[in-house]
């Protein structure tokens, strides 16, 4: 209930002027539900509704139970320890989400990665997109009350942290790019696998859409539910496949391409309609397109020699039992450099497509061994607004589609 | 006559043999089969192993006799805020009252084994079906839980959506034999003219509203978990939760009870001879077997099925069930009249 509002004379919530304490008046014939943040359909966030029978009226997207102070103890670390740390922002989708802080702290270092490293962090960028996109779907699935659609994909994304398992040695948090480089290299027969896993994957795609997509009932829970018309998403500033899957084409690869996505060969998909279904083909395109992107990632890693995949001025510090474990089983272990860096004074900016959107990071050094000032601006939080306004108007029962077809993730939202 | 002989007397005396044989324990052993192929069916299709882990070797087959123990020894929490006596009574009396239109069907066509006189048997055997979905919608009343409330109102919005479209749909096969007692409509299916395939259209119909009627997917929106966390019964916990669950399948059980006998032949093709276990115990069987089928298919939709909105689900039950109903019924008065049923 929102507080009460003394009628005795009393000093009700009202009268005390504590921020949050307030209590609001809501229509006469309203019912006012919270759904969450300890709720089965609404992850851990709160929203706020208010109900005229089964009709939404008002929405209020109320977010922060998970956040944890994630800019402000970045301000106590050393620079390389904000790498595990933002990736807890998004554990699932990690490299995708560290990627701008590293390159970031790159400009503030002036220094760049080897073209070998590049096509790595592309490499787990891609496998990170899938896997997170493919657990949005299975999140997505149970909102629906679609149980298959729950595990399959769930399944799938198995086989992506996998791979990501192999390649880094982490399932999830797996701090793969580091500043002027990244951790390992590729295993010896990793690309064949991975040709493997896209050609289960594009297999897959196909099922998903005979079961899901296409089913009678998914798509009459789906279409025409949450349309988030052009300019409205252009005006709330939301971003990633929910902006491209209401007709505007902006993508941080394409728009302004880091790492070597100027090099790649790979489309934009773009959906005018701008409704759930919308939003969950263009998650299913835009997978088909991470997996051409890793497969030209896979020829290029055949084609090319392994050379370094640490920065010079990071790798010519490394003791040379590091060197000969590199050349050996080509793992590059951290270089005690790390610990002690020092960033020359300056502020930098960078962004990244993740899973979700854009994410924005402003690194402000102050020349020490830890930032002055770490900025987010993470997909998710730009997001949330949504809810407030394409909720009104839907039923009590669209709710869940709706923030299941935005693939809205709390805990990167909150930081 | 000595003690044994008593006791068989009470035990098969028609209607104790039906409320509390066919009516509480045979369900309770087809819901645990039938709990199991479901989670085992839907773990197939999703690639999963399903229950394993209670009695691996047996394919976790008594994972539910489990589950049920936990239940059973579950705190049973009654928070402060609810109306007391009724959150108590609601689901004890949905389960008596769903397992009461068990003795108003005939298990068998020998007149000494029914429990009460059959003449009117369709309509009494319905009517009684109908009653315990206001129990239903009581215990989310009295829970006094938003979500329960809104779930319990679901169930009545689904009430105005399934209750005529079975009445319908089963009432045709009255239509088609002119008669209101199921004895005379089991035995107008002889030779194998089941009205399965005399009148699909009716089958469908009834099938359709069964699975909204027991909330089966694409219809279980009254519990759906990501609105409503558990609908109506939110604030059970323990026994009485499972109380809650039970009453569903017996539900279930029940309209599956009903469709075995207006469309699927009843205990045809076998007919009853004289004696208990001609008469009566083989006949129930193939009854309970025929049902327990139609139930596996209710529950395997599970695998394939998003759930619809409410609003969805009424405008399917009022603009797709309710004329195909009218014409199976229609139908049904047709092969009457042309003299298609013998």
């Amino acid at each position: 209930m929102s507080g009460f509002v003394s009628t005795r004379g009393q000093v009700g919530f009202n009268d005390l002027k504590i921020p949050g304490a307030w209590s609001r008046k809501i229509g006469k014939d309203l019912y006012e539900v919270f759904i969450g943040p300890q709720h089965p359909g609404s992850g851990h966030m709160r929203i706020i509704i208010r109900i005229d029978g089964d009709v939404i009226v008002e929405a209020d997207p109320d977010m922060g139970y998970v956040h944890r102070t994630m800019e402000k103890l970045g301000e106590g670390r050393e620079w390389i320890k904000g790498i595990p740390l933002y990736e807890r922002m998004a554990i699932h989708d990690a490299c995708n989400v560290t990627l701008p802080y590293v390159r970031a702290v790159e400009q503030l270092l002036g220094i760049e990665a080897p073209l070998r490293a590049k096509y790595l962090r592309v490499l787990l960028c891609e496998i990170n997109r899938i896997a997170a996109y493919l657990y949005g779907f299975g999140i997505f699935g149970v909102f629906v009350g679609h149980s298959t659609m729950y595990m399959w994909p769930f399944g799938d994304r198995e086989v992506w942290i996998e791979l990501a398992d192999w390649l880094t040695g982490a399932r999830l948090t797996h701090s793969y790019p580091v500043f002027g480089g990244v951790r390992r290299d590729v295993p010896a027969d990793f690309t064949n696998q991975l040709r493997k896993a896209i050609r289960y994957m594009r297999k897959r795609l196909e099922e998903y859409r005979k079961i899901y997509v296409d089913n009678p009932v998914i798509r009459a829970r789906l279409e025409d539910v949450g349309v988030i018309p052009k300019n409205l998403a252009i005006e709330l500033g939301i971003t990633g496949p929910n902006l491209r899957a209401s007709g505007v084409l902006y993508d941080v690869r394409y728009n302004d391409p880091y790492e070597v996505y100027d090099e790649l060969d790979f489309e934009i998909p773009v959906f005018q309609e701008g409704d759930a279904l919308a939003r969950v083909w263009q998650r299913v395109e835009e997978i088909k397109q991470s997996l051409r992107i890793l497969e030209q990632v896979a020829d290029w890693l055949d084609k090319h020699p392994r050379e370094p995949i640490l920065h010079d001025r990071f790798w010519k510090t490394a003791p040379p039992l590091h060197k000969k474990i590199f050349e050996t089983e080509g793992r590059a272990k951290l270089v005690p450099l790390y610990a002690l860096l020092k960033v020359p004074k300056g502020k930098a900016y960078a962004r990244a497509e993740t899973a979700r959107g854009e994410i924005t990071y402003y690194v402000e050094s102050d020349g020490g061994q830890k930032p002055y000032r770490v900025r987010i601006v993470s997909a998710s939080a730009r997001n949330a607004i949504v809810f407030k306004y394409i909720l009104p108007g839907h039923r009590v029962m669209d709710l869940p589609t709706i923030y299941g077809s935005i693939d809205y993730f709390p805990p990167e939202a909150d930081r | 006559m000595d003690v044994i002989d008593v006791i068989v007397k009470i035990i098969t005396w028609p209607p104790l043999w039906q409320l509390v044989v066919l009516g509480l324990v045979a369900p309770l052993g087809v819901v645990v089969g039938i709990l199991w192929f479901e989670r085992k069916t839907a773990a197939r299709v999703q690639r999963r192993f399903g229950p394993l882990h209670v009695s691996p070797r047996i394919g976790g087959a008594i994972q539910l006799i489990a589950d049920l123990m936990r239940y059973a020894f579950q705190e049973i929490i009654i928070p402060k805020t609810v109306d007391k006596g009724v959150f108590l009574i609601a689901p004890l009396t949905a389960l008596v009252l769903s397992i009461v239109p068990v003795v108003a069907v005939p298990f068998t066509s020998v007149s000494h084994y029914w429990p009460i006189p059959m003449e009117y048997s369709v309509l009494i055997s319905l009517a009684l079906s109908t009653i315990s979905a206001i129990f239903i919608v009581l215990a989310g009343w009295a829970s006094n839980n938003k979500f329960s409330i809104i779930g319990g109102m679901r169930e009545a919005y689904m009430i105005t959506a399934y209750e005529l479209m079975i009445i319908l749909a089963i009432l045709s096969v009255s239509a088609m034999t002119t008669s209101y007692n199921f004895v005379d409509v089991v035995l107008a299916q002889t030779g194998g003219k089941w009205f399965i395939i005399l009148n699909p259209l009716a089958f469908l119909a009834a099938f359709i509203s069964v699975l909204m009627a027991t909330s089966g997917f694409p219809f279980e929106i009254p519990e759906s978990e990501n609105e409503v966390v558990a609908g109506p019964f939110t604030e059970y916990s323990g026994l009485l939760y499972g109380v809650n669950m039970g009453a569903a399948y017996i539900k279930r059980f029940v309209y599956s009870i009903f469709i075995t006998l207006a469309f699927l032949g009843g205990w045809l093709p076998y007919g009853p001879g004289d004696g208990f276990i001609s008469g009566y115990l083989i006949p129930s069987l193939v009854i309970i077997v025929k049902a327990t089928i139609l139930m596996a298919v209710f529950s395997f939709l599970r695998a394939v099925y998003g759930r619809y909105r409410l609003d969805q689900a009424l405008d399917f039950a009022w603009k797709l069930l309710f004329p195909l109903a009218l014409m199976g019924f229609g139908l049904g008065l047709l092969e009457a009249y042309i003299g298609l049923i013998g």
